[in-house]
């Protein structure tokens, strides 16, 4: 859908623009803080964006202009909106990057302009960051080490020889690869059974299919690990509809709001919540932090991974 | 007088050309030539023979086998029989690629150019120039293009020039300039002149002129016999897919070529008794009436009424289609007055037009008569909808006992009334058009060319379904390019020519020669020689 | 595009029957391309045909043909509605919305049906109207309406899935009668609806006028732009429809639901037998179209293939069907 993602570009340059217009040249001296953000359409940024909002007004000590995009892949928004952040002359640039590659260029042209830059949420490319002679901290969750909370969760309950199937995410997405090496390091040491491993795209009617049908196909299963809580809600009312909410337990990731219900009641054993909330004001402020004098943060700056489960 | 070459000669001639080339000074010579679609015989013996460097008038009534000749001509049909002769060598075109790459081009009536390209880029599409890149030569495609087109003195027209741009004039004159630009040895122009101005026909002219003056053969297609006399050097006149006659222009005359084109058909059809029924009241009454492409201010003007066939005659672009889709409220009317048995009334639809009782049989049955997909019952039905349904439910039963009666009524043969329409034979499915009408009783019908690819048998019985409507009262307005057909069926027959009425003719005068003469009248005044 | 090679090739109006082979084709072509793919996944698979399975593609299909039967109305008059998809989502979330107002569960269910049917077919009618008033491309039009319908469902829901329904609700998306889903019945009984109204009614038989000749139509004196209106409003319908389905199945409705459903709907409508250039198809057909699709993704996943060869095969049977279906149609042909 090139059109869209054009008029999507064309719209969000416009706004940049007026952005700037209206902005009485950054008259006062607080830092301009310019965030760049993965789809708004997902939950799970849009919460992000909020906390940031919220951690702008509390702080009060700079200025936050935050830009979202369509899709998931709508890379070349979020190039366009790096640029337009270089041109306007931001203080600090913090980006959850779409891809982890392609991003790297136009950073490096903002480092290189002098604006602080904050890696958070998919960390970029180490090649690509080799190769483009960049050196950037990434500020993020470990998914890997999430989804093996949730993982080890299921494990626990299981115990050896437990046999589990693997919902994944949108194939060649990162946090959906980790997520799921995540998933297999528990199956590895908690001595689990995998029967299959598939894609439901994130999506909640497609995992419930794909449920349903694995299920149908592997009736002795015990377990089902989902790599976002979207795709769990699915496989919980597949269980349902299947009657076998009792004797298969399910684990998500995400900790969104729709999945405590099925938390309290135990419909969902865990889900893990890497705080999304904050990740984007940590990260604000880690920039903040640069900017003031502190030294530039080095490798992985790991931010917290918590396991939720139904358990007060 | 040079008449066409008798068989037996043409064939002996033919076998000697086989061996010994360059003997005839003819260019091409068609012989005896017949094409078959399906069980209708386009062409039954057309005989032609084309001599290097002269301008050939191609002349005969609609349907006489003038296109099919010239198809077979550039390749796009193969004939069932006969053979074609080019420079004494057999010639089967493969295809319009292969007579082009021939020597034979051809300008057809209705344009093949490509509008929102340039003036150059359609002179060259066939062969688009490269550079050594591979790459589009724009300059090599402009300079080609120049040089075509000053080649026939069109010096004004910007070969940058969007074709849309541009006149019809120009574009017809560009379509020559393409076809003149490979080396052309025959340039079929098939009716160049219907669409253009006179000024525009005179610069055609010259053109035509200065093509032939370089040895290139013309083949001149047209309806307009002063043009034919005015620039032809011999003519060849088809009638009924056959070659009647081939004269030399000094020799013949506009009456005879008349003559030629009618044949003796006329006597016969002329038997077919027409009962003429006293007319009743007006039916439907134009004052002056005028549609958007109608040029004139006096427009059209006329009665018909009740139990009344009046026949609308005239070349085609006369204007004839456009007013019946004008009075059926198809396009607009800009100025004049219809009246409805006498209450002034103007259609902004088709609908208004069907619920005041008027019917429309069209000229294109394919897509604006028929369904061709849907069943005849169906069809039958479409106009008449409300008549075997309720509450918008279907009344099969209802519909099929409609298609019944009036498919009896019309003699329609058919498998069966679930079948689709288009099982049907063309005539058959010209009754399954004018029974959709008839099944909601209309008091005045408007038809075009009703009997168009119609064989004669079901002619006959199409015009005996309008003799018997006439009985029953009803107006019937009949637009057609088939004299005789017009002669047999009307009660008066008015000659369109401009979207104006050049004459009205009662039954007691009709004639093809006369409605020739008001059908040509304005061009032909003056130029006769 | 050749009317000629479109497959289930059923006119209005079929009355008379011979029995011959050929007949028999052309109206189960389809049919016995599924009833292949049954065959061939009860053999290879251990668990295709129990009634269990059986009970799980029914629910499977049902969104899809919900909206393919509204897609065979569009397609039938020559038209496409890119917009479903979306439009399911708004759908589901301004029903969301209404399900969670305070005010009783039997009142806030009706709310939450009315809410989402209205919003279909208002996009539909605005879908409709927009295309045949100014004669513009469907295509570019529900493309358009895909994006606004999209945004809208965001920005209502706020991005954000709306949850927690109530459980009498809930209990309807996941109901069986005999094995049947309950809400596979609703999908089967407005197929049921679309079938009647194409082949008995007045409206139907105009629509597959218009796909064949719009001109014919009008000449015939027929109001050729409330037809086209109508079947655009009622593919908008069905998306509302699908939507309370997709919501009840569920349990949530979330503003990024049915993302490429309009692409199934079309492929279920094309396999079915129905002409994209119009005027030629049924309603049997696209339910045959749906299954066909529903069997594929349900047996491929028994089989265990990955879900790479899942895709390509998927892929793979579409076009084969559609080739098929092309060759049947030819040899059909009287």
């Amino acid at each position: 859908m090139k059109i869209i993602k054009v008029a999507a570009a064309a719209a969000m340059t416009f706004a940049l623009a007026t952005a700037t217009a209206i902005t009485p040249a950054m008259a006062d001296d607080k830092p301009v803080v310019g965030l760049v953000m993965k789809s708004l359409a997902n939950e799970f940024f849009k919460n992000m964006l909020e906390g940031a909002n919220a951690h702008e007004a509390k702080r009060g000590d700079y200025v936050l202009k935050a830009v979202g995009m369509q899709s998931e892949a709508d890379i070349e928004t979020q190039i366009n909106a790096v640029e337009n952040f270089i041109t306007q002359g931001v203080d600090a640039i913090v980006i959850a990057p779409a891809d982890s590659r392609a991003l790297v260029p136009p950073l490096k042209r903002a480092m290189e302009a002098g604006i602080v830059v904050i890696n958070f949420d998919v960390a970029l490319d180490e090649k690509a960051k080799e190769e483009n002679g960049v050196d950037l901290a990434f500020v993020g969750p470990d998914n890997r080490g999430g989804a093996k909370l949730a993982g080890d969760a299921l494990a626990q309950k299981l115990g050896k020889g437990g046999k589990v199937i693997i919902i994944e995410g949108n194939p060649g997405a990162d946090n959906a690869h980790q997520r799921k090496m995540g998933f297999e390091d528990s199956i590895k040491e908690g001595g689990l059974v995998l029967v299959e491993s598939r894609t439901a795209h994130w999506e909640t009617e497609e995992a419930n299919t794909v449920a349903t049908n694995i299920l149908t196909a592997n009736p002795d299963i015990q377990g089902i690990m989902a790599a976002n809580d979207s795709m769990a809600i699915g496989v919980v009312k597949a269980l349902e509809s299947a009657g076998r909410s009792k004797d298969i337990l399910v684990v998500g990731f995400d900790n969104i709001p729709a999945v405590s219900p099925m938390l309290s009641d135990g419909r969902l054993l865990a889900t893990v919540d890497q705080f999304g909330q904050e990740m984007a004001a940590n990260a604000i402020d880690i920039a903040l932090d640069v900017l003031a004098g502190s030294p530039k943060p080095q490798g992985w700056v790991r931010t917290p991974v918590t396991l939720v489960t139904g358990e007060k | 007088m040079d008449i066409v070459q008798t068989r037996e000669t043409s064939h002996r001639q033919a076998d000697k050309m086989d061996t010994q080339r360059d003997i005839s000074p003819d260019i091409l010579c068609v012989r005896e030539l017949h094409k078959n679609f399906g069980g209708v015989k386009a062409l039954k013996g057309v005989s032609l023979a084309l001599r290097a460097g002269e301008v050939h008038a191609l002349v005969g009534e609609n349907g006489a086998g003038k296109s099919t000749l010239i198809k077979i001509l550039t390749g796009v049909f193969q004939p069932t029989a006969g053979d074609i002769l080019l420079d004494g060598q057999a010639y089967k075109p493969a295809g319009p690629r292969d007579a082009k790459f021939k020597g034979i081009q051809v300008v057809h009536q209705e344009f093949n150019l490509l509008p929102h390209l340039s003036v150059s880029e359609n002179i060259s599409f066939e062969q688009m120039p490269r550079t050594r890149l591979g790459l589009l030569d724009r300059k090599e495609m402009d300079r080609r293009a120049r040089v075509a087109l000053d080649a026939i003195g069109l010096l004004d027209v910007d070969v940058r020039a969007p074709v849309y741009t541009l006149g019809i004039a120009h574009r017809q004159l560009i379509e020559i300039a393409r076809a003149l630009q490979s080396d052309s040895r025959i340039l079929i122009l098939d009716e160049p002149t219907a669409t253009l101005t006179d000024r525009e026909t005179e610069r055609l002219f010259k053109i035509v002129a200065g093509i032939r003056a370089q040895g290139v053969t013309v083949v001149f297609v047209s309806h307009h016999l002063s043009e034919v006399f005015a620039n032809c050097d011999r003519v060849t006149v088809l009638r009924s897919g056959e070659t009647i006659v081939t004269e030399d222009i000094s020799v013949t005359s506009p009456d005879q070529l008349v003559a030629h084109m009618v044949g003796r058909r006329l006597a016969r059809e002329m038997a077919q008794e027409k009962t003429t029924t006293e007319p009743g009241a007006v039916a439907l009454s134009l004052q002056n009436f005028r549609v958007e492409k109608s040029p004139y201010e006096e427009g059209v003007s006329f009665n018909l009424r009740y139990g009344e066939i009046l026949g609308i005659a005239g070349l085609v672009g006369a204007g004839r289609t456009e007013l019946l889709r004008g009075i059926f409220g198809i396009d607009p009317v800009i100025s004049g007055q219809m009246l409805r048995e006498g209450v002034p009334a103007s259609f902004a639809s088709p609908r208004e037009a069907i619920k005041s009782g008027i019917g429309f049989v069209t000229e294109d049955r394919k897509d604006e008569g028929l369904i061709l997909d849907m069943a005849i019952a169906a069809n039958v039905s479409l106009a008449a909808l409300e008549k075997v349904s309720k509450n918008g439910l279907l009344n099969r039963l209802a519909e099929l006992s409609l298609a019944d009666r009036l498919g009896s009524m019309l003699k329609l043969k058919s498998g069966g009334l679930s079948d689709r329409a288009s099982s049907l034979s063309g005539g058959n499915q010209q009754k399954v058009v004018i029974a959709k009408w008839l099944a909601r009783d209309p008091s005045v019908l408007l038809l075009d060319e009703p009997t168009r690819g119609v064989d004669v048998g079901a002619k006959a019985e199409i015009y005996a379904i309008m003799r018997n409507l006439a009985q029953k009262g009803v107006a019937m307005l009949v637009v057609s390019s088939e004299l005789p057909e017009l002669i047999t069926l009307c009660d008066r027959i008015l000659v369109l020519s401009d979207h104006r009425v050049q004459g009205e003719i009662p039954r007691e005068a009709f004639s093809e020669e006369a409605i020739l003469r008001l059908a040509y009248q304005r061009k032909d005044q003056g130029t006769k020689k | 595009m050749n009317v000629e090679a479109t497959g289930l090739a059923q006119t209005p109006f079929t009355g008379r029957k011979k029995f011959s082979f050929k007949s028999v084709l052309r109206e189960a072509g389809i049919g016995l391309a599924l009833v292949a793919l049954v065959i061939i996944f009860s053999v290879t698979t251990e668990h295709f045909l129990t009634a269990n399975n059986i009970t799980n593609i029914l629910t499977q299909v049902t969104i899809n043909l919900v909206l393919a039967v509204g897609m065979t109305f569009v397609i039938l008059i020559g038209g496409i509605d890119l917009s479903v998809g979306s439009l399911l989502a708004l759908c589901a979330v301004v029903a969301g919305k209404a399900i969670s107002l305070d005010v009783g569960v039997p009142m806030a269910i009706s709310l939450a049906v009315l809410a989402a049917v209205l919003a279909g077919t208002l996009c539909g009618v605005l879908n409709g109207a927009i295309s045949a008033f100014w004669a513009l491309p469907s295509f570019i039009i529900t493309l358009g309406m895909l994006n606004v319908a999209r945004g809208a469902a965001l920005h209502i829901s706020d991005a954000r899935t709306i949850y927690s329904f109530p459980s009498e609700f809930n209990a309807f998306g996941s109901m069986t009668f005999y094995g049947i889903p309950v809400v596979f019945l609703v999908a089967l009984m407005l197929a049921l609806l679309a079938w009647f109204v194409l082949t008995r009614t007045v409206f139907g038989r105009l629509l597959y006028g218009l796909g064949n000749s719009e001109e014919a139509v009008r000449l015939a004196g027929h109001s050729v732009f409330w037809c086209k209106v109508a079947a655009f409003t009622i593919c908008g319908f069905t998306a509302g429809i699908a939507a309370i389905i997709y919501m009840a199945r569920l349990n949530i409705s979330s503003p990024i639901a049915g993302v490429g459903f309009e692409l199934n709907a079309i492929a279920a409508v094309i396999i079915g037998g129905t002409s994209l250039s119009g005027g030629r198809g049924s309603v049997l057909g696209t339910l045959l179209g749906a299954f066909i699709i529903g069997v594929l993704a349900n047996g491929l996943i028994l089989l265990g293939l990955s879900d790479f060869m899942r895709q390509m095969i998927t892929g793979v049977v579409i076009i084969v069907a559609v080739i098929l279906d092309h060759y049947r149609a030819k040899y059909t042909r009287s």
